[in-house]
């Protein structure tokens, strides 16, 4: 068929245009995110999980809880669950010892201790954190604990010492916050179901702005001490918008005293 | 390596550092300021602070009484004071006997107090009132903070609220805000956005978050250990407003009043003035303001997993109630 140039042309632009505003896979590349004064996607913000990866990173079934005296506040919420293909490819022995925390778990779970939560978790507790996005450094301060992380977009080097917030260096691959987390200690957990990982842990993650209130997180965690191969959890990550948003306090040290030196108090004289 | 080294090892050191908390501290010599030197700006135009900086000196908070009425030494008192304070606080000198030598077992391995008074040699980090001491207390604060010392003396080992909150790893007292020079990790990180600044200070992994979009403070119901901060730009200096603190953290006996003005402003390249003044009309008789240099460091800020590696406050407790059995 024969059309005038016009007409030729305006369809041409049209179908190019389609394809410039949807690219054929993934959804979030048609989003063109707010950018920082030096040209990057801007992260800033406070973001939050609204999910029950903490409580376990696989899926689950809701169940009693484990202090019998707080009734259902204290019940375990279900979850779909973050792992892509559902499970944690543990070798044989890893996962003897994850059964072992399981069953320990309020005996064992840093998070009851008020312990620094280590990478990936605390992207996904249940409280909120603030990415404050400049140049040099992001920086990730998290209300748990107030911990916090500097992710040096400089090229910092290897890890100088293992710690439990990592060592954390940053670049952009396109539109995507890529993180290089290594120089992880073998103290935290992923969740508090006892999901847990050697020393030897390496976690690559990814932040990508989906749409205005929506940061889509992921994390490739390889550990080959105790994984079979590397594994990958996936979550989006939602924008506190209420008016005047910001992180309070939630040192939570002095709350754990009684729990961890409790029964070393002066008892009283006979 | 020692900062990354301290890192690790956390409280081990805490009980230490306690008996230091007096020690003079700090610095490389400010570098001297041009007045018509212009500040760096970031991408979206701010006055540049990024980065990380050091408030490490050995000037005092407060005038030593030999310097009384003497707001500034001249070059040669300098050199003599600095060459005699560095002597003094010297602990790796063995010349004290063994029962010294147990007491300066916390030895400069682990210092980071710098070597030198901050550069225009005033006596001491104090500016206001002139005399360079911390006004006294109202006769309320007095009894408060003496019926605070008196328990945590007659409760020392009784349990953890007997213990400093160093010791408990619940706050540092020279982390402030505000921010003073302590016997070791005197590292700041500046990160800062248009809507943003942080302060991420090494001790103990505090972050204070500051917003700068000209919100009102926090509800007076919401209390905190380090308050709750608002910032704004005058012309160059960066003022930082926080009140609601729990009190908890007293800082020289100030209690949940406590309203804090903090100004930073870059001077040069390597040096920013902070300055802060300290209101507290329920426990100070007046309110009083210190100025002291945070200079640059090509060193970085790394974690200080305090509570993690706590195991000073098991043993002073264990041990006082191993002591009591053997009675």
């Amino acid at each position: 068929m024969r059309l005038p140039n016009h007409l030729r042309l305006s369809i041409f632009s049209a179908v190019a245009a389609i394809a410039m505003l949807a690219p054929a896979n993934a959804q979030n590349q048609a989003y063109k995110p707010p950018r920082t004064a030096d040209g990057k996607p801007n992260l800033n913000g406070i973001w939050q999980a609204m999910n029950t990866a903490n409580w376990d990173v696989e899926g689950h079934s809701a169940q009693a809880g484990q202090v019998v005296s707080l009734g259902a506040t204290g019940a375990e919420p279900p979850g779909i669950g973050v792992v892509e293909g559902g499970e944690i490819p543990y070798l044989p022995a890893a996962l003897a010892k994850k059964k072992e925390n399981y069953a320990n778990r309020l005996k064992l779970d840093p998070e009851v201790k008020c312990y620094l939560p280590g990478v990936p978790r605390a992207t996904y507790m249940p409280y909120p954190f603030q990415i404050v996005q400049s140049g040099k450094f992001i920086l990730t301060s998290y209300e748990y604990d107030g911990a916090v992380r500097t992710i040096y977009m400089d090229n910092p080097g290897p890890a100088p010492v293992d710690s439990w917030m990592g060592w954390s260096a940053g670049h952009w691959e396109g539109d995507t916050l890529v993180v290089d987390v290594t120089g992880l200690n073998d103290q935290t957990w992923f969740d508090r179901a006892g999901d847990y990982h050697s020393d030897a842990l390496h976690v690559v993650e990814r932040y990508t702005l989906a749409s205005a209130n929506v940061l889509n997180y992921e994390a490739t965690i390889e550990d080959p001490q105790v994984f079979s191969r590397p594994w990958k959890i996936s979550m989006p990550l939602y924008r506190h918008v209420e008016k005047n948003a910001q992180l309070l306090e939630f040192k939570c040290v002095e709350f754990v005293e009684e729990l961890i030196y409790g029964h070393l108090r002066k008892q009283p004289s006979k | 390596m020692r900062l990354r080294a301290m890192a690790t090892l956390g409280a081990l050191f805490v009980p230490v550092y306690l008996t230091g908390q007096g020690l003079p501290v700090a610095a490389k010599a400010a570098t001297s300021t041009s007045k018509s030197w212009t500040p760096s700006r970031t991408a979206d135009g701010q006055p540049d602070l990024e980065g990380v900086w050091t408030n490490s000196t050995l000037t005092p908070l407060e005038r030593p009484a030999e310097f009384a009425g003497k707001e500034f030494l001249t070059e040669q008192e300098s050199a003599d004071y600095v060459k005699r304070l560095l002597q003094q606080v010297n602990t790796d000198r063995r010349d004290g006997g063994a029962q010294v030598d147990v007491g300066r077992s916390y030895n400069e391995f682990w210092r980071d107090r710098g070597n030198n008074v901050i550069a225009d040699r005033r006596t001491s980090l104090i500016i206001d009132p002139p005399d360079g001491r911390v006004p006294p207390l109202t006769p309320e604060a007095q009894k408060r903070v003496e019926a605070a010392r008196a328990y945590m003396r007659d409760h020392a080992t009784d349990g953890p609220e007997g213990r400093s909150l160093a010791e408990r790893c619940i706050a540092w007292a020279t982390a402030g805000p505000p921010m003073l020079p302590g016997p070791y990790n005197n590292d700041i990180q500046i990160v800062q956005t248009r809507e943003q600044v942080v302060i991420l200070n090494e001790m103990i992994h505090d972050a204070r978050l500051i917003p700068l979009d000209g919100r009102p403070h926090v509800s007076p119901d919401i209390r905190q250990l380090l308050g709750d901060s608002r910032g704004h730009w005058d012309g160059n200096t960066l003022v930082v407003d926080t009140t609601n603190f729990n009190g908890e953290n007293s800082f020289r006996g100030s209690d949940a009043n406590l309203h804090l003005t903090e100004r930073f402003t870059r001077v040069s390249p390597n040096l920013i003035q902070y300055e802060f003044t300290a209101d507290d009309p329920t426990a100070f008789t007046r309110a009083w303001s210190a100025r002291i240099p945070l200079n640059k460091t090509p060193d970085r800020v790394y974690e200080y997993a305090c509570h993690e590696g706590n195991y000073a406050l098991t043993d002073i407790l264990a041990g006082a109630r191993a002591a009591e059995t053997k009675k």
